[in-house]
């Protein structure tokens, strides 16, 4: 690319709606250049249901953005998540001609084809197809099968897909703005451009992004993305049994968790208390630390478990272990139970390689609407080259392997 | 007589082509006739086969033939199959001489209504006695059609299966496929009859028409047959340039064909491809290099050629192949997760195989979906869905290929048509599970008092002895009026089912304050069992005495019993009896929560009583009062079903998980269980 590209990161969290402005280098490196940042409303679970709340919030963050950065935003790439969001993998195979040996960019995109053709919920749309490897007859992890000698040649594919109505519905927030929306990306597949780098993703890596409303997560295996998917839990859920198993309003509750909150509770003595002040100082009450802990542990445990259960089969496979990130990977005590839960190395991790404002960007809260940059830029990288439709599949391979 | 004979020797020896019949049975069948008689492009006897007159003579097919002429006085059946049936024997002979005499039976057929549910495998099973070779296509109904029509359609099918030597189903809810969404309702039905009419065309066509490379009928049949379940269908008719490839195209783009995607599984595909004079080898040499990219190297394929001047410039590529069941449900994930009708419009039942391993997948894929619905709204339907299929499995005649799963996702109440409604208006918990049984009783078994008998009747059949049915089944399949008997077990599949349907969600949410009643109701069931295997095995008179003071008392006891644990409750609401309960509760939780509410039940009392159960956020000065929550929250369970306790995700889709919903906070879930 000739010149640097600005490009800007939307995600609507169910805690924090961010909208981060970042300028991709020539050289491939990245700047943050503004941050705006609105608490959230009107989002559960990682999908809106309240369009003038969010509308109102995102607004918000918007200027911020615009403010600080100094950029006038037009167009974004939007993060999406949500429990509706499912992944495959998936294969084309293809014989090649009788007549013929050598394997072509044709025989490479018939295949893709085939691949990718798969067969979805009728109101599901496809949101990535990542191609994984190519398989030259029966050898795998084939990268560039172009010129090969081969009978058959198979595309393996990741594809990602979603509710359509429920796609568009954030895609259409966004554009009441307005703002174009340039690309939906689904989150964690952002995140884990910047919190996994390429020795993570060949070692075997599980990437959890634990946000307020859902936990995403995408598996790398052998530097391909094997698995990927939206449990639909959170910090909100943490923050919501805390609320109710001592009664008090779901933003103390909030607030006590990230203040005081950890998931450790077998050493604290049962008579251990936490203060509750309102705003002025006053003192409202006490809550028994224990079991608060206890509270937590129970349903991060749990949540933890469910991501277990579908991830459980490629666990064997992942050397570099599991990379947290998120908001609520910043809880105390949640790499214990992560470690407890999944057995494997846990690492808390935010996003490592930008520059700019480096100290703010590295929380894990972050890695997403960063990421969505990094997503942009890799994306972005091969267009002069490239027909743009024909080889997005290959430049997603290579951007995410 | 003698003109007779000489008519069928010079059929014989003149006319070498097939003989071909193509019967429309009911209202959908004739339609289609209809459609390939406009077509004109069949050779074959069209007869059409109706109880109304008036739709009848509507029918442009040259043979019209009126069913039960005396019986239904040509008006039609109204929904009604056993009506359908009665006629179609009325008018037995008049059906034999129509479809005698030919080589191969086409029926078309509507699934879901009166004639052709009930008239179909009658007309079915006489061509088949001519020794013709039976291929039925047959539309299911629409899903909005209601579970009645569904499970007309399915009892038809099962039928249908044992007389035809191919099954070729179209579901209507498919239509939408093939239309464009703004195209007017009458193009969508047109399309869909023309679809079948295609397909009936096509394997005419491809046995019946010369050929450069010629396909026979035994071709047909390999394709067909070879111990596999269902039958993948696909055509396709292009002009143009790229006619051939665009013919392909669109043949595997069929919806009975799933786009193509099933085709990797198939053993053997049977491609037949037909075009005008201006057919040209290259044409085809592209269309088969096409197609094999669509399939496996080890597929054998039957390959034929035709050219049909009638075709002019087009090409049409006809792909016939089958697929078991079990490879059809062995496809990748994503064809099990769409929505289990939507993954295979077609299936051809191959009855001539003897097909047993069809069943077993098919109630796979169904629990899946099962258990939300199931919390949603605890209707009976859902819950014998997997129960259904395996019995018909047992039952099934060894030749008889089980029904195709979907069939029965949408049409899941077994029971007869009469007792259905009768489950209709209970989809309450189990207090009003009661009041229905002694109705579908009496309509199983005539004799036993209306009112406390005959309820435990069914049910301890359910828990104890599933075997029955299955020794009964093949009863039903073989002969009509075996069907008033195992009306009862079925229907009391769904009772029992329902029962632990609702228990189980009753002790999920209501447990905790009032477990009495749910475990109490199912320990009189078992209990019953072994009254009512006697009573099963015995003549019902025999049988009745014996039941009816028994289950009388159980009958009191368990009224009793509920009522009085209600009331408590109503009453507890405000003063600290909940409090015990919630001591028991965290006993053996882990230490922190029990010190917790030990805590509780010394230091504060009924003050936070005082007033009724307070919402779930209270001010302030119930802070310190940790306690307090447990109960108060159980309250709310019991009041509100369970809602209260998702607080801020109350307005969001539950998360559902093994019965659970898991924005119910954890600990919550856990003290309950433990509870339990």
């Amino acid at each position: 690319m000739a010149k640097s590209t600005i490009y800007a990161g939307l995600e609507i969290g169910t805690h924090k709606i961010c909208v981060v402005v970042g300028e991709a280098k020539r050289d491939g490196a990245i700047k943050i250049l503004g941050v705006g940042q609105a608490p959230s409303r009107g989002v559960r679970k990682g999908e809106i249901v309240d369009f003038d709340k969010v509308q109102t919030c995102l607004n918000d963050a918007l200027v911020r953005a615009e403010d600080r950065s100094d950029v006038m935003i037009r167009n974004v790439f939007l993060g999406v998540s949500g429990a509706h969001i499912e992944s495959l993998n998936n294969r084309g195979c293809f014989r090649l001609p009788e007549d013929q040996n050598e394997v072509t960019e044709d025989d490479v995109e018939e295949a893709k084809e085939i691949a990718r053709n798969v067969a979805i919920p009728q109101q599901n749309v496809f949101l990535h197809s990542i191609t994984r490897q190519y398989i030259v007859d029966g050898m795998e992890a084939v990268r560039q099968p172009i010129g090969r000698e081969a009978r058959t040649l198979e595309a393996d594919y990741h594809i990602i897909h979603g509710v359509r109505g429920r796609i568009q519905n954030a895609i259409r927030c966004v554009r009441e703005i307005p703002l174009e929306v340039e690309d939906v990306v689904f989150n964690p597949i952002a995140a884990a451009q910047v919190v996994l780098n390429r020795e993570a993703k060949h070692q075997g890596s599980l990437m959890l992004d634990f946000g307020a409303g859902t936990v995403d997560y995408v598996l790398y295996e052998d530097g391909m993305v094997t698995a990927s998917g939206c449990v639909p839990f959170g910090g909100d859920h943490i923050s919501q049994d805390i609320a109710q198993a001592f009664q008090i309003p779901h933003g103390r509750a909030e607030r006590v968790k990230v203040d005081e909150g950890s998931t450790l509770y077998h050493h604290i003595s049962p008579s251990e208390m936490i203060r509750m002040e309102d705003e002025n100082g006053l003192f409202m009450g006490e809550i028994e630390r224990g079991f608060m802990n206890e509270v937590m542990y129970l349903r991060t445990h749990e949540i933890l478990t469910l991501v277990r259960d579908r991830v459980e089969e490629h666990l064997g496979k992942l050397a570099a272990g599991v990379y947290l990130t998120g908001g609520v990977s910043l809880m105390k005590g949640i790499d214990a139970v992560a470690k407890e839960v999944f057995g494997l190395k846990v690492t808390r991790a935010g996003s490592a390689p930008v520059s700019g404002v480096t100290a703010t960007f590295e929380n894990p809260q972050y890695s997403a609407p960063i990421g969505l940059i990094r997503y942009a830029q890799i994306l972005d990288s091969e267009k002069p080259f490239l027909s743009p439709l024909a080889r997005l599949g290959r430049r997603m391979a290579d951007l995410l392997t | 007589m003698v003109e007779y004979d000489r008519n069928q020797q010079s059929e014989i020896s003149g006319r070498q082509p097939l003989r071909i019949c193509v019967a429309g049975v009911g209202g959908a069948g004739s339609n289609v006739l209809d459609r390939i008689t406009m077509d004109r492009t069949v050779e074959a006897t069209l007869v059409s086969f109706q109880t109304d007159v008036r739709v009848l003579h509507h029918s442009t097919s040259p043979r019209k033939i009126q069913l039960g002429t005396e019986l239904m006085r040509g008006v039609g059946a109204g929904g009604d199959p056993d009506l359908g049936r009665e006629a179609a024997m009325f008018s037995k002979e008049e059906i034999r001489n129509a479809v005698d005499g030919h080589d191969m039976v086409f029926i078309s057929v509507g699934l879901g209504g009166g004639t052709g549910s009930g008239a179909a495998p009658v007309v079915a099973e006489i061509a088949k006695s001519t020794g013709a070779l039976v291929l039925v296509f047959a539309a299911v109904p629409f899903g909005f059609e209601g579970r009645r029509r569904q499970q007309q359609a399915t009892d038809a099918l099962e039928r249908l299966q044992k007389c035809a030597d191919a099954l070729v189903l179209f579901d209507n809810s498919r239509m939408g496929e093939l239309v464009l969404p703004k195209d007017g309702i009458q193009k969508a039905f047109a399309q869909a009859d023309q679809l079948i009419a295609q397909s009936v065309r096509a394997v005419t066509g491809m046995i019946g028409a010369p050929g450069i490379v010629k396909l026979g009928l035994d071709d047909l049949v390999s394709a067909l047959r070879t111990n596999e379940g269902r039958c993948l269908f696909g055509f396709g008719e292009a002009k143009g340039q790229n006619r051939g490839v665009d013919a392909l195209k669109k043949a595997l783009k069929s919806p009975l064909i799933n786009q193509g995607q099933l085709l990797q599984n198939a053993k053997n595909l049977l491609v037949h491809i037909v075009g005008g004079e201006s057919l040209t080898l290259m044409e085809v040499e592209q269309v088969m290099k096409q197609l094999g990219r669509h399939v496996p190297d080890e597929t054998q394929i039957l390959f034929g050629i035709g050219v049909e001047p009638k075709l002019g410039e087009s090409v049409t590529v006809t792909l016939v192949s089958s697929l078991s069941a079990t490879e059809m449900a062995s496809r990748p994930p994503v064809e099990a997760e769409p929505e289990p009708r939507r993954e295979a419009p077609v299936r051809a039942l191959v009855s001539r195989a003897p097909v047993t391993q069809v069943a077993p997948p098919p109630p796979a894929p169904e629990p899946e979906e099962e258990p939300q619905q199931l919390f949603a709204e605890p209707e009976p339907a859902p819950e014998p869905e997997p129960r259904r299929p395996s019995v018909a499995m047992q039952a099934a005649i060894a030749a008889v290929a089980p029904p195709p799963p979907e069939l029965f996702a949408p049409a899941p109440e077994v029971a007869a048509p009469a007792p259905a409604p009768v489950f209709e208006p209970e989809p309450e918990p189990v207090v009003q599970v009661a009041p229905p049984r002694p109705r579908a009783q009496i309509d199983a078994a005539p004799a036993p008092q209306p009112a406390a008998p005959p309820p435990p009747t069914p049910e301890p059949e359910v828990f104890d002895e599933p075997e029955m049915f299955v020794e009964e089944e093949p009863e039903v399949a073989a002969q009509e009026p075996a069907w008033e008997e195992p009306e009862a077990p079925d229907q009391v599949v769904y009772l029992a089912s329902e029962m632990e349907t609702i228990d189980a969600a009753v002790e999920e949410e209501y447990q905790p304050i009032a477990p009495a009643p749910a475990p109490l109701a199912r320990d009189k069931g078992f209990k019953l069992s072994s009254v009512l295997d006697t009573l099963n095995s015995e003549p019902l008179t025999v049988a009745k005495p014996t039941p009816a003071p028994v289950v009388d008392e159980i009958f009191i006891e368990a009224t009793e019993s509920r009522t009085p644990v209600l009331k408590p409750i109503a009453e507890t609401a405000a003063v600290p009896l909940p409090r015990p309960i919630a001591r028991q509760t965290p006993v053996p939780v882990e230490n922190e929560v029990m010190s917790h509410s030990d805590f509780a039940s010394e230091s504060e009392d009924s003050d936070l009583f005082g007033s009724s159960p307070p919402p779930v956020m209270p001010s302030a000065g119930n802070v310190s009062k940790k306690p307090a929550p447990t109960p108060a929250a159980e309250q709310q369970t019991f009041r509100l079903g369970g809602n209260e306790d998702r607080g801020r995700f109350k307005d969001t889709e539950p998360a559902l998980v093994q019965g659970e919903d898991l924005d119910t906070p954890t600990w919550m879930r856990r003290q309950r269980r433990v509870a339990r």
